[in-house]
């Protein structure tokens, strides 16, 4: 009886931390994104002729930002799958 | 209930004199550099000063762009960066084309490499351990340790700069690796979950699997045609930046940068 209680206090703890992970990376890594993306199109309006060069140093800048929601992806997958032992 | 039946990061072992090798990883990895060979040795045989080939228009493209990157930032003497760069770029990018055939299975029949935490860290320990010794050797080991002591702060605050140096030379092999790591596993966790959410709930309407392919193929398209170009690109980005970062003297303002022609005013 108190094993399960055990059990399902972990798994409850697994999934609301992988939950917490998830939520604050996505939107860390949204805000971020949108960042990036509306100073290339500021960019892009004052000087149309940059625009290859700026898509170039925006998808740099994505990569780096969306790192780091991966980075809690895996922490949520390793919680959720792996800590969880059943 | 989804946590028992979904499995991620399994891989089939093999132990070897005590350690453990993922048996699938080792495949596709020798795979991938049996692939960047081919691609090298293709383009040397069919290599031409005339109008250039498809393959060699592609090398060339890799080759100047990584050039260009590493004379703008480090400069001359930097110019060993260049095949580390355009290989680990090469190497990563067919890597994760390997995520094409993912099935969303247990095991894949071709895992990709860099979806498992070991390649990733070994490319990311191998980068730094260069990089140190690269600024060893253009630094000495005095200026070195000077280094670590004397930026970002003056000396006197010397135990605040070990402190802020130290995170930041530990962090830098840390999220190389798992960057690169993060973004193609969750491209197989991806697979894995939408076939789990086909099997689950669409296989029982008619037109569920149609929609389940749909919905991989979608995902798929993204995540091999974006994602991992582009990791590729910032891992060997990063590996200049961080050779850049390591060799950099305060002597650098006399090196003197050849001044670009002035263009006639027609």
């Amino acid at each position: 009886m108190a094993d399960t209680q055990q059990q399902a206090i972990q798994l409850a703890g697994a999934m609301i931390g992988g939950g917490l992970a998830l939520g604050g990376g996505a939107v860390g890594a949204a805000i971020g994104d949108g960042l990036a993306g509306s100073q290339t199109i500021a960019g892009v309006a004052r000087q149309p002729e940059a625009q290859s060069r700026l898509f170039t140093i925006m998808f740099l800048t994505v990569g780096l930002v969306e790192a780091m929601y991966f980075i809690n992806l895996a922490f949520t997958a390793l919680f959720v799958f792996s800590l969880y032992k059943k | 209930m989804l946590a028992t039946t979904v499995s991620v990061g399994e891989h089939p072992t093999v132990k070897v004199f005590g350690l453990t090798i993922n048996v699938d990883t080792v495949i596709a990895t020798i795979l991938a550099m049996l692939v960047v060979f081919a691609l090298g040795f293709a383009v040397r045989r069919q290599i031409t000063r005339g109008v250039p080939g498809r393959l060699q228009l592609a090398w060339e493209t890799i080759l100047t762009a990584v050039t260009n990157q590493v004379e703008g930032t480090i400069g001359p003497r930097g110019v060993a960066v260049i095949p580390l760069a355009v290989t680990l770029f090469v190497f990563i990018l067919v890597c994760n084309f390997f995520e094409i055939f993912g099935l969303g299975g247990k095991y894949e029949l071709l895992a990709v490499p860099t979806a498992d935490v070991n390649l990733p860290a070994a490319m990311a320990i191998f980068v730094i351990v260069l990089v140190h010794i690269a600024s060893v050797r253009t630094r000495g080991f005095g200026g070195y340790v000077k280094h670590y002591l004397t930026h970002p702060f003056p000396v006197f605050l010397a135990p605040f700069n070990i402190f802020i140096n130290l995170v930041e030379e530990i962090a830098k092999p840390i999220t190389l690796a798992l960057r690169l790591f993060g973004n193609l596993f969750s491209g197989g966790l991806m697979i894995v979950l939408i076939a789990a959410l086909g099997a689950w709930k669409l296989s029982s309407i008619p037109i569920g699997n149609i929609l389940t392919v749909i919905m991989a193929v979608i995902w798929k398209l993204f995540d091999v045609f974006f994602i991992g170009p582009i990791q590729a690109f910032i891992f060997a980005l990063l590996t200049i930046l961080y050779f850049d970062t390591a060799m950099s003297t305060d002597h650098d303002e006399e090196l003197v940068r050849p001044e670009p022609e002035p263009v006639p005013n027609v």
